[in-house]
């Protein structure tokens, strides 16, 4: 892989963000519905509504509107939000790492358990344990998040008394960091679980093809033939092979964890990002919705770019050029 | 293994440490305690804590508390003194002259005075809000502050409604010191408000929740009681009542009537019927008859419609009982307005909305449809099908008033939308033929019930006109429910105009909605809205 490659792959991200902007602009402001009216709420009269338009330039015609969208743009203004009359980017940063933190706990936790399944299952093919493990997956994978969501709370939440309900924090404050930490780690789990639970079904189910495969493989055999433990084969010959695959799927997924964390913030009351895009949907605020999209699309890209330069790592007869 | 292993210790470790006592049930507290925390749910994130720019329901109900109006209303709507300790009307009611409370002040420390109430209203409420912009804001001439503690609005002519346009959700007074010369939508103090209400701010942490303190120097006596209110945002109206469940919160502003049965059984909790809600008081679900199109141009054809609706099976199916059937145009909940035995006012019976039908010319055909034979302005064969347009919230209501029509000839086609695009197609577009919607009529006619009805709210305004419907005797009656003063006479006038509404019914009052507060029983002394948690208390 040569730094040329790596500085193409970078420069491809300005004109792939700007592609997306324009596209969420035009999708905003050609769709039905006017966030003034959003904002205003019955009652106000004709003289408000065109006080309001004005005020935040949406009498303008569009082009004009997306003249200035893309003027403020370029100087890295995403615009204020209509509803709490703030910058849109400084909104967005409040809110991000609650999203990250939830986000980044279910990928740990879906890699490892997912990897953890694909090897329990693999290592014993059609046992029980197999087709068990295989089939809960799969339900896994099928049920709708809001449906693992809620069932997980009236079992372990409001049934169980384990986790909190809702929220990232109670309601009464621990006093030091510490506690808040673990206050913290407490309301994460559940949400966390959930957002995981269909991408452990995903990596799990591909681990074990591919370690299944890998294990029917020469070079395995040849491993075992020497007189490897099981373990020692499965570690360090089947293994490097089988996650090939497994590690663009957890890149891809990243994907799937951002609109994931949509639901789960909302069943779950956790602060991030994904509820404040549903907040701003409602309220047509239009800054907030280019921003968390911008944000997201860049954070998909930049998953893939490290995808792809991790491949190259694990195998090195992979060359881009 | 391993992992498994620890996870299980790491469980364990949290289940010992945030394991909660749960104390034998308590019996409903009776008498106020001073102390303790509420922790009240609220389903949206406000963004924003000034109640002064917006009618945002989600911003009043989270920012009330920290403000006063001029007056607050009773239970009963009567407007009694809050900033204002008294007031004088002359000048047959164009000219309101109110004596301000001595020795209030900001939490900030700073005092209160006219000066803050001619600017919370000249600067702020007159722009932003948009129903005082849209009422008050027609009719006032000028307010002036002859001194420290007065201050005199003068209208262009008498304006009745005023005093029920005071309270902390229609006209919440803001601190001039630190609004003045700034952008009220953009003031840093939106997010920190500075008021003068029963609680001061403590933090907010956006999407998540919002802390308010005890106001030590509130100007009235004894109260708050509370030390603190946590109001914690959780969307999801399900997770709010198991939150409830759970302990996790004391107060619901609402609950889905499904919920509501188990709640009330299960016990350990209060309940507190309202139809006041900061977002808008006294509501109506109301159907709109598009009267521009020809299907509704025949009044049978909207009596006929009328008298099929069985009102009670929506409270008791839609609302779960959460609402009454409406008896009038005008709401129960605006008592010296509303009308309660109308002769006029449709009541179900189907056998005369067939009557009806059938004397309008929508004759039943072999397969129970009906068609039209001689109805004017529609060819002969028509079917009798119109489109149903409503919120996709409001989807039950949808659902029983097909069904119900169904059963005496008429085709609906039901038609959700959004909210805002649902305003578009309404009242830009006109596009739509009958429609369900949710009128509040708010505190006074002249807020919420005027604009329904008189011909100059016909157009792009949304929720104003929906029927386009004109008619010059009650835009004047409308005019003189204004400008008089006297409420007996005043009430007589809505009662000339809800007898001509039920006559010519371009609308059809379906049910008076309510919302139900759920609060823990270890807590007590709350009212309706805005200052909910004024005088409540909590035992911990």
């Amino acid at each position: 892989m040569s730094w040329g490659y790596l500085l193409r792959r970078l420069a491809q991200l300005v004109p792939t963000s700007a592609l997306i902007l324009l596209v969420g602009f035009a999708l905003i402001h050609l769709a039905p519905g006017d966030p003034v009216l959003a904002l205003a709420g019955e009652h106000g009269d004709a003289e408000y509504y065109d006080f309001m338009r004005a005020k935040f330039g949406l009498d303008q015609p569009l082009h004009e509107q997306l003249f200035t969208f893309v003027a403020n743009m370029a100087h890295g203004d995403l615009g204020t939000s209509y509803v709490q009359g703030r910058p849109a980017s400084q909104i967005i940063l409040e809110r991000l790492p609650a999203t990250l933190l939830l986000t980044a706990t279910a990928l740990t936790i879906a890699s490892i358990l997912g990897l953890g399944f694909g090897i329990f299952t693999a290592t014993r093919r059609r046992a029980w344990q197999d087709t068990t493990a295989t089939t809960v997956l799969l339900a896994t994978y099928a049920a709708p998040v809001f449906l693992i969501g809620q069932a997980l709370i009236l079992l372990f939440a409001l049934g169980a008394g384990w986790f909190p309900v809702q929220g990232m924090t109670s309601a009464v404050t621990p006093s030091n960091s510490f506690g808040h930490a673990v206050d913290v780690a407490h309301h994460l789990v559940l949400p966390a679980l959930v957002l995981a639970a269909p991408e452990v079904a995903v990596i799990g189910r591909l681990t074990r093809v591919g370690l299944l495969q890998e294990l029917g493989s020469d070079h395995v055999r040849t491993a075992r033939a020497k007189g490897s433990p099981p373990s020692i084969v499965v570690a360090k010959h089947a293994l490097r092979g089988a996650v090939m695959p497994v590690v663009t799927v957890i890149g891809n997924r990243v994907a799937h964890l951002a609109s994931g964390a949509v639901v789960v913030e909302v069943v779950f009351g956790w602060p991030g990002m994904g509820r404040l895009l549903v907040d701003a949907l409602r309220d047509q605020d239009s800054p907030i919705i280019l921003g968390i999209f911008l944000l997201v699309s860049l954070t998909v890209m930049t998953a893939n770019l490290l995808t792809d330069l991790v491949y190259v790592w694990l195998d090195p007869r992979v060359l881009f050029s | 293994m391993l992992r498994r292993g620890s996870a299980l210790v790491v469980s364990a470790v949290l289940l010992v440490s945030c394991s909660t006592t749960e104390g034998t049930p308590q019996p409903a507290a009776d008498s106020p305690v001073q102390g303790g925390t509420l922790v009240a749910a609220i389903s949206a994130d406000p963004g924003q804590l000034n109640p002064a720019i917006t009618t945002s329901g989600d911003v009043h109900t989270a920012s009330e508390l920290m403000y006063n109006g001029l007056v607050s209303l009773t239970p009963d709507r009567e407007p009694v003194g809050e900033l204002a300790e008294s007031w004088d009307v002359e000048d047959n009611g164009a000219l309101y002259r109110f004596h301000l409370r001595e020795g209030v002040t900001w939490h900030d420390g700073e005092p209160f005075t006219s000066a803050d109430v001619k600017f919370s209203f000249e600067k702020v409420l007159l722009k932003y809000h948009s129903r005082t912009a849209a009422s008050v804001g027609q009719a006032l001439e000028s307010i002036s502050t002859p001194d420290e503690r007065t201050v005199e609005f003068r209208f262009k002519e008498p304006y009745a409604p005023f005093p029920l346009q005071l309270d902390v959700t229609e006209a919440p007074i803001i601190p001039e010191h630190i609004y003045a010369g700034t952008d009220p939508l953009e003031n840093p103090a939106n997010l920190e408000p500075v008021g003068t209400g029963p609680f001061a701010f403590e933090s907010y942490k956006p999407g998540a929740e919002i802390r308010l303190v005890r106001n030590p120097d509130y100007f009235i006596d004894g109260q708050p009681l509370l030390d603190e209110v946590v109001l914690r945002v959780i969307p999801d109206a399900e997770s709010q009542v198991i939150a409830l469940e759970a302990g996790e919160v004391d107060w619901l502003f609402g609950v889905p009537g499904a919920d509501l049965a188990r709640l009330e059984e299960d016990g350990g909790f209060e309940f507190l019927r309202t139809n006041v809600n900061p977002g808008g008081s006294n509501c109506i679900m109301t159907v709109s008859f598009n009267l521009e199109k020809p299907v509704f141009q025949d009044v049978r054809t909207r009596r006929a419609v009328a008298t099929a609706i069985n009102s009670q099976q929506f409270v008791d199916r839609v609302l779960f009982g959460q609402g009454k059937v409406a008896e009038a145009p005008i709401s129960s909940g605006i008592d010296f307005a509303h009308a309660d035995d109308l002769s006029g006012m449709p009541t179900y019976d189907k056998q005369a909305a067939e009557d009806l039908l059938d004397a309008a010319g929508w004759i039943r055909q072999g397969d129970g449809t009906r068609v039209a034979q001689g109805v004017q302005g529609i060819p002969d064969g028509t079917p009798l099908s119109f489109g149903f347009t409503l919120f996709t919230s409001f989807a039950a209501y949808g659902d029983l008033f097909k069904a119900q029509l169904a059963d005496v000839g008429i085709d609906v086609e039901l038609d959700p939308q959004e909210p805002d695009i649902f305003a578009e197609t309404v009242f830009v577009d006109r596009d739509f033929d009958s429609n369900i919607i949710s009128y509040c009529n708010g505190a006074d006619p002249e807020i919420g019930v005027k604009r329904m009805y008189v011909s100059s709210t016909i157009g792009p305004v949304p929720f104003s006109n929906a029927a386009a419907y004109s008619n010059p005797m009650v835009d004047s009656l409308f005019d003189q429910a204004r400008t008089t003063v006297d409420p007996g006479e005043r009430g007589e006038v809505y009662r000339q105009i809800q007898e001509i509404l039920v006559e010519d019914l371009p609308y059809f009052w379906v049910v008076e909605t309510e919302a139900t507060r759920v609060y823990s029983s270890r807590c007590g002394g709350f009212s309706q809205a805005g200052h909910f948690a004024e005088a409540a208390y909590c035992r911990q």
